[in-house]
C-alpha cells in the first residue's frame, strides 16, 4: 500500500513540475531526486551526479553535436534556392505539380538536418512563395508542407534517433539505417496524397506550366548534386561500415562548411552563428538526456516500469494490440510534450514493456520499434495545442493554428497508416540495417 | 590405468569447479569490501561543507551582483559576460571534438594509434554540454511546457517567479553535487579507466564549473523577475523556441531546435 502511495506522489511530482513550465531537463532531475529519496536509501545526490557524468561524458554522445552544427551550417546556406530550382523542373507537369517540391524538397533536406523546423523552414521559404505565385490552393501546399518537414525526424540524420539510441543503447548507425526506408516509403505516402488531390479536385488544379526539354531538366539538375553527393558521403560511409555515427557527422560538418564556401555563404558570421546555434542546441538536448538518464536509475529503484511490464504481460495482450494501445498513448502525449521529452521520458517504462520474445518473434525488435516511436513523434510535431511544426509553420505563414491543423489532418492520417504499415511489413526498418557492414570504428 | 585417470580427471573436475566458486567468492568479496570502502570514503571523506563553502558564497554573490544590476551597469555586464564566455567556451571544447575525431580517423587510416582519442572526443562533448547550459538558458533554447504559463495571462509572472524558484534550487543541488564529485576525484586521485588515464578532475571540471555557471544564472534570473518583472530572456523570458528568427526566415541569426 505504502508503495502505491509512494508512487502516485512521484508521478504527481513529475506533473506537477513539467505541467507548471518548469525546463523539462530540470523537471526530470528533480523528480527523480524526488523518487531516490523516497523508494532507496542510496544518497540521491552521488547516484545523480555519478549517473549524469557517465551520460553524458560518453563516446556515443559525440555525434549528437556534430549532426545538429551541419543542419545549422546547410540552414544558413542558398540550399532552398538551389533544391528548388533543381527539382521544379522535373516536377512542374507532373500530377500533383510543384506540390512534389515540396515533400521531396523536405526529403533530401531531412537526409542532412535531423530537425523538422530547420526542414520545414529550409524548403518552405522557398517553394511556398512560389507555389502561391502559381495559384496552388494554400491548403495543400501548407498541408503537404507541415507534413513532409516531419520526415526530418526520420531520415537520417535524426536527432530524434540518436536520442532513442542513447536512451535505449542501440546503436545509432543501425538506427539510422533503419530510418531510411519508411521515411522513403512515407514520402511516397505523401506524393500518393498531392496526385490524389490533382485527381480528385480538376478545379483545384493551377495553370499549365511549359513544357522543359530532357536536357534543360537535366541541366538544371546540377543545382543538386552538391547535397546530393553530401548525403552519399554521410549516409554512405555508415553504411559501408568506413565510419561510425560520429565520423559521418564530423564528415559532414565539413562536407557542409566546403558546400557553404562554394556557394560563398560562408562568412565569419554565419559560421559563428552556425557553431553558437549547435551549442546551444546541443546544450539543450544534453541537459534532456542528463535527467533522462538519471530519472531512468530513479524509475528503476521505484519498481514502476517492471510492475507495469509484467502486469502487461499477465494480460496476454497480442503485440498488435499494444502497439495500437501504444500509438493512442503516444498521440495523446504528443499533444502535451515535444518529441524529445516524449522519448526519454517514456522509454524507461515502455522498454521492459516491448523489449520481450513475444515482440521479436513478430519482428518487432527494439530498432524497429525506434521507427515505430518517431512516427508517432512525427504525429505530435503537427498535432494541437503544442505540436511544434504548427508554431514553425505559423512563424512562416502567418496563418492561424487551427487552420495549419486542419491542413496537416490528412498527413496525420497518413502517417497512422504508415504505423499499420509498419506493423505489418516491419523489414521495411528491419531489413537495411541487417545488411549494412559492421563499422569499423 | 583407467580408473586412475578417470578418478584424476573427476578430481581435476570437482577441484575446477570449486575453484570457479573459491574465485568468485574471493573476486565477489574484494568487490564487496572495496565497495564498502570505497562508500565510506564517499560519505566520510570530503564532506558536503567542501562544497558548500563554493556554493553558498557564489550563490549570495549572484544575488547581490543582479540585484546592483538593476541600478548599475556593470554587475549586469559581468553577468552576462560571465554566460557569453562560458558558451564560447563551449563553443571551443565543440571545435576541439570535431579535431579529435578527424585526428582519431587519420591515424586509424595511417595505421598509428591515438590511444584514448574517444575518452578525449568525451570528455570535450561533456564540455561543450555543461559550458552551454547556461547560455543556452538565457537564449531561451531550453525546453519546457508553456501551456500553463501562456493560460495564466497577466499572472504570468507569478508562474514564471514559481519555474526560475524551483530550477534554481535543483540546479544548485546539481552544482553542489558536481563540486563535490569534483573533489572526490582529486581526494581519491582518480584516473580514467581507458587508454587515456587523464586524471578525472581535470575533464569533471567542466561539469563543476558548468552547473555553477547554470545556478547562477537560474539565481540571476530569479532576482531580476523579482525586481524588475523580466528574466534575461529575450522578449521578456516569453520566448520559448527560435521562433523569433521566423520573422525573417532569411536571414536566422539564432538556433532552430535541433531535435523539433
Amino acid at each position: 500500500m505504502d508503495e502505491i502511495y509512494l508512487t502516485v506522489i512521484f508521478v504527481f511530482v513529475l506533473f506537477l513540475l513539467l505541467g507548471t513550465g518548469v525546463w523539462v531537463a530540470l523537471a526530470l532531475l528533480g523528480v527523480a531526486v524526488v523518487g531516490m529519496e523516497m523508494f532507496t536509501s542510496r544518497p540521491a545526490g552521488d547516484a545523480m551526479i555519478t549517473t549524469i557524468w557517465g551520460a553524458s561524458s560518453s563516446w556515443t554522445l559525440t555525434a549528437l553535436p556534430l549532426f545538429i552544427w551541419m543542419g545549422e551550417i546547410l540552414f544558413r546556406t542558398r540550399l532552398s534556392q538551389d533544391m528548388f530550382r533543381g527539382l521544379a523542373p522535373w516536377m512542374a507537369r507532373t500530377p500533383g505539380g510543384l506540390l512534389h517540391t515540396n515533400i521531396v524538397g523536405c526529403t533530401i533536406f531531412a537526409a542532412v538536418s535531423g530537425s523538422s523546423a530547420a526542414t520545414l523552414l529550409t524548403v518552405g521559404k522557398m517553394s511556398l512563395p512560389e507555389l502561391r505565385k502559381r495559384n496552388y490552393p494554400e491548403f495543400m501546399s501548407v498541408g503537404t508542407l507541415a507534413g513532409a518537414a516531419t520526415l526530418g525526424l526520420m531520415i537520417p540524420p535524426s536527432i530524434m534517433l540518436i536520442v532513442y539510441g542513447v536512451a535505449v543503447n542501440e546503436s545509432i548507425s543501425k538506427l539510422f539505417m533503419a530510418g531510411v526506408l519508411p521515411g522513403l516509403t512515407l514520402a511516397a505516402m505523401f506524393m500518393g496524397y498531392a496526385i490524389a488531390w490533382h485527381y480528385l479536385f480538376p478545379s483545384q488544379r493551377p495553370d499549365k506550366e511549359p513544357p522543359i526539354s530532357f536536357a534543360e531538366k537535366l541541366w538544371s539538375s546540377r543545382f543538386l548534386i552538391p547535397v546530393i553527393a553530401l548525403i552519399t558521403l554521410v549516409i554512405g560511409s555508415m553504411y559501408l561500415g568506413y565510419a561510425t555515427a560520429t565520423e559521418a557527422a564530423a564528415f559532414g560538418v565539413l562536407g557542409s562548411l566546403v558546400l557553404a564556401a562554394a556557394q560563398g555563404s560562408l562568412s565569419p558570421s554565419t559560421f559563428g552563428a552556425s557553431l553558437m546555434g549547435a551549442v546551444r542546441t546541443s546544450a539543450m538536448v544534453a541537459f534532456i538526456l542528463m535527467g533522462a538518464a538519471f530519472l531512468a536509475l530513479a524509475m528503476g529503484f521505484t519498481g514502476l516500469p517492471r510492475a507495469l511490464a509484467e502486469f502487461i504481460s499477465e494480460q496476454n495482450y497480442s503485440p498488435i494490440a499494444l502497439i495500437f494501445a501504444l500509438t493512442l498513448f503516444y498521440i495523446v502525449i504528443g499533444c502535451f510534450l515535444d518529441g524529445i521529452s516524449t522519448v526519454v521520458l517514456t522509454m524507461a517504462v515502455v522498454e521492459p514493456m516491448v523489449n520481450i520474445p513475444a515482440f521479436r518473434e513478430m519482428g518487432f525488435d527494439m530498432i524497429w520499434f525506434g521507427i515505430f516511436v518517431v512516427v508517432v513523434v512525427e504525429m505530435a510535431q503537427i498535432t494541437p495545442p503544442i505540436g511544434f511544426n504548427l508554431f514553425v509553420m505559423q512563424g512562416l505563414t502567418k496563418h492561424e493554428m487551427g487552420y495549419i491543423a486542419k491542413t496537416a489532418f490528412p498527413m496525420f492520417m497518413i502517417m497512422v497508416l504508415m504505423v499499420v504499415v509498419l506493423v505489418i511489413f516491419p523489414e521495411i526498418a528491419t531489413w537495411l540495417p541487417e545488411t549494412m557492414r559492421r563499422s569499423a570504428g | 590405468m583407467d580408473g586412475l585417470l578417470t578418478g584424476f580427471l573427476d578430481f581435476m573436475q570437482v577441484f575446477g569447479d570449486n575453484l570457479d566458486a573459491f574465485s568468485k567468492w574471493l573476486s565477489d568479496t574484494i568487490e564487496d569490501t572495496g565497495k564498502a570502502v570505497y562508500d565510506e570514503k564517499f560519505r566520510s571523506g570530503w564532506k558536503a561543507t567542501r562544497a558548500f563553502v563554493i556554493i553558498v558564497p557564489t550563490v549570495v554573490l549572484t544575488l547581490f551582483l543582479s540585484w546592483l544590476g538593476t541600478r548599475k551597469r556593470w554587475p549586469r555586464k559581468l553577468l552576462d559576460g560571465i554566460y557569453f564566455a562560458s558558451g564560447l567556451i563551449a563553443a571551443v571544447a565543440m571545435v576541439t571534438m570535431l579535431g579529435v575525431i578527424f585526428m582519431q580517423m587519420y591515424s586509424r587510416w595511417t595505421g598509428q594509434t591515438f590511444p584514448g582519442a574517444t575518452q578525449y572526443a568525451g570528455y570535450l562533448m561533456a564540455g561543450a554540454s555543461f559550458f552551454g547550459l547556461a547560455y543556452a538558458l538565457n537564449a531561451g533554447s531550453h525546453i519546457r511546457v508553456n501551456l500553463m504559463l501562456t493560460a495564466l495571462g497577466r499572472f504570468r509572472k507569478w508562474g514564471e517567479l514559481w519555474c526560475f524558484a524551483i530550477a534554481a534550487v535543483l540546479a544548485t543541488y546539481f552544482a553542489r553535487y558536481a563540486v563535490k564529485f569534483n573533489f572526490q576525484s582529486v581526494k581519491l586521485n582518480e584516473i580514467s579507466q581507458g587508454l587515456d588515464k587523464t586524471e578525472m578532475w581535470i575533464p569533471q571540471l567542466a561539469m563543476s564549473i558548468g552547473t555553477v555557471i547554470l545556478a547562477i544564472a537560474l539565481w540571476d534570473n530569479l532576482m531580476r523577475m523579482i525586481i524588475e518583472g523580466r528574466s534575461n530572456f529575450k522578449e521578456e523570458g516569453l520566448r520559448d523556441d527560435g521562433l523569433e528568427d521566423l520573422e525573417t526566415p532569411a536571414g536566422a541569426a539564432t538556433s532552430l531546435d535541433g531535435g523539433r
